[in-house]
């Protein structure tokens, strides 16, 4: 029951790790990217 | 008459009840699909291949039947579930997520039912009490039920080979269609009114056209690398999106929202169907996989609404708990049951495109969640 234990608390901490790199990422390209229509205001 | 018994003519002199009764539910399910319309494009062609295997010397379910045939090639191989993906990525607008990204967190939360249901099956199997025969896989797999996500549980499973492949398979299938029966209760039962009626903020824009395009890429790169299991998966998922998204492939994505969507599904919904043998399928065993099937969905929903709650918290009260429900994949019917309860709460109160931002995100989120299931095949 250890190890299933064990299973449950390192898969769930690999999802969130990935879904916070994941995050970052988009936050990312978002900043890199931004749309035209910003541009041509600035 | 012994002629006739001998030559096999008289198919319903070899009826048994368990045939019969997988006959009902074979029928049922397409009444439910029919008269009912709950989702028609699954629930007809797997209540009509329920049917069909069930037949008694009909042999399509038995060795070299079409039925067995379809199972061996589409899903022992795995090739109809990343087929669907290819059709689910080019069907997806990612645009909802990507405006609102730490909705991802709310993806990752509503995985927790998967986990938490893999712990309580291995427990009553191989792992404490041995009061069913559920071994490491059979319980990874029924935890996969919780993905909410239909090809993402024939993947997983096939690849642990539980036994338990087709209740499995087919729990997934009909919890899917009932989202909107099971999620509601849970999500009064955890919000308030007034946390139902909190509005949230319109997103003002559109998102760049090359952040479309490079979405899918991303996605492909950073969860394959950090969980290459879930690679085949995530691949064609976002490789479907990349047809979608990029502009130049028009035809190929229309080949996959429609074409190759609609075929798969028949090939796959038969198949599924033709999994539910009567001997096969009529076990004590397939009553608890169900249930943990219910517990895994209800365990989803709760802690992607807790997460919700404390990010209302954190927030100043500006993301309503509620989408945090919509993490568990299922898109999109969990995004039209919040929306629903949304404007129960407040008539002015639009939540649609939030919640689909949450619901693609656990689309994505279930997949990994998948991936790290398959690395127990480590163990």
């Amino acid at each position: 029951m250890l190890t299933a234990l064990w299973i449950v608390i390192t898969r769930m901490v690999i999802i969130m790790a990935v879904m916070g790199v994941l995050f970052l990422a988009i936050t990312i390209l978002n900043k890199l990217v931004r749309p035209k229509t910003k541009k041509k205001e600035e | 008459m012994a002629f006739l018994l001998g030559s096999g003519l008289l198919g319903f002199l070899h009826l048994t009840w368990q045939g019969v009764v997988m006959m009902c539910i074979g029928g049922l399910l397409m009444w439910l699909g029919i008269a009912k319309k709950v989702e028609p494009v699954l629930l007809v062609p797997i209540g009509a291949g329920c049917l069909i295997a069930n037949i008694p010397l009909g042999g399509a379910a038995e060795a070299g039947g079409f039925l067995t045939v379809l199972r061996q090639g589409g899903i022992i191989t795995e090739i109809f579930p990343l087929l669907i993906f290819i059709a689910i990525g080019a069907m997806i607008d990612f645009e909802p997520f990507l405006q609102r990204p730490y909705t991802i967190f709310l993806g990752g939360a509503a995985q927790f039912g998967i986990f938490f249901t893999f712990f309580v099956a291995y427990a009553l199997g191989d792992g404490w009490l041995h009061v069913l025969n559920f071994t490491l896989k059979d319980a990874a797999s029924i935890g996969t039920i919780g993905s909410a996500d239909g090809p993402t549980t024939i993947y997983v499973a096939s690849i642990l080979q539980t036994k338990y492949l087709a209740p499995i398979v087919v729990a997934a299938y009909s919890y899917m269609a009932l989202v909107p029966i099971i999620q509601p209760p849970i999500i009064k039962a955890l919000c308030s009114k007034a946390e139902r009626a909190l509005k949230m903020e319109v997103f003002v824009g559109t998102t760049p056209q090359k952040v479309k395009i490079l979405f899918p890429i991303v996605v492909i790169i950073v969860a394959g690398l950090i969980c290459p299991m879930a690679t085949p998966l995530i691949g064609c998922l976002m490789f479907g999106n990349l047809l979608r998204e990029c502009g130049v492939t028009k035809s190929l994505s229309d080949a996959a929202q429609n074409e190759l969507s609609n075929i798969v599904t028949i090939l796959l919904g038969i198949t599924v169907g033709g999994m539910m043998a009567g001997g096969e399928f009529l076990k004590p065993e397939t009553i608890l996989v169900f249930v943990l099937g219910v517990v895994a969905f209800g365990l989803d929903t709760v802690s992607g609404v807790l997460l919700g709650k404390l990010m209302m918290v954190l927030s100043g009260r500006k993301v309503n708990p509620m989408i945090g429900a919509c993490g568990i994949s299922a898109f999109p019917m969990s995004s039209r049951v919040v929306q629903k309860l949304g404007l129960e709460a407040n008539p002015y109160n639009h939540l649609l495109m939030h919640a689909a931002g949450s619901n693609t995100a656990g689309q994505i989120a279930s997949v990994i969640a998948g991936g790290v299931m398959i690395m127990l095949t480590f163990h």
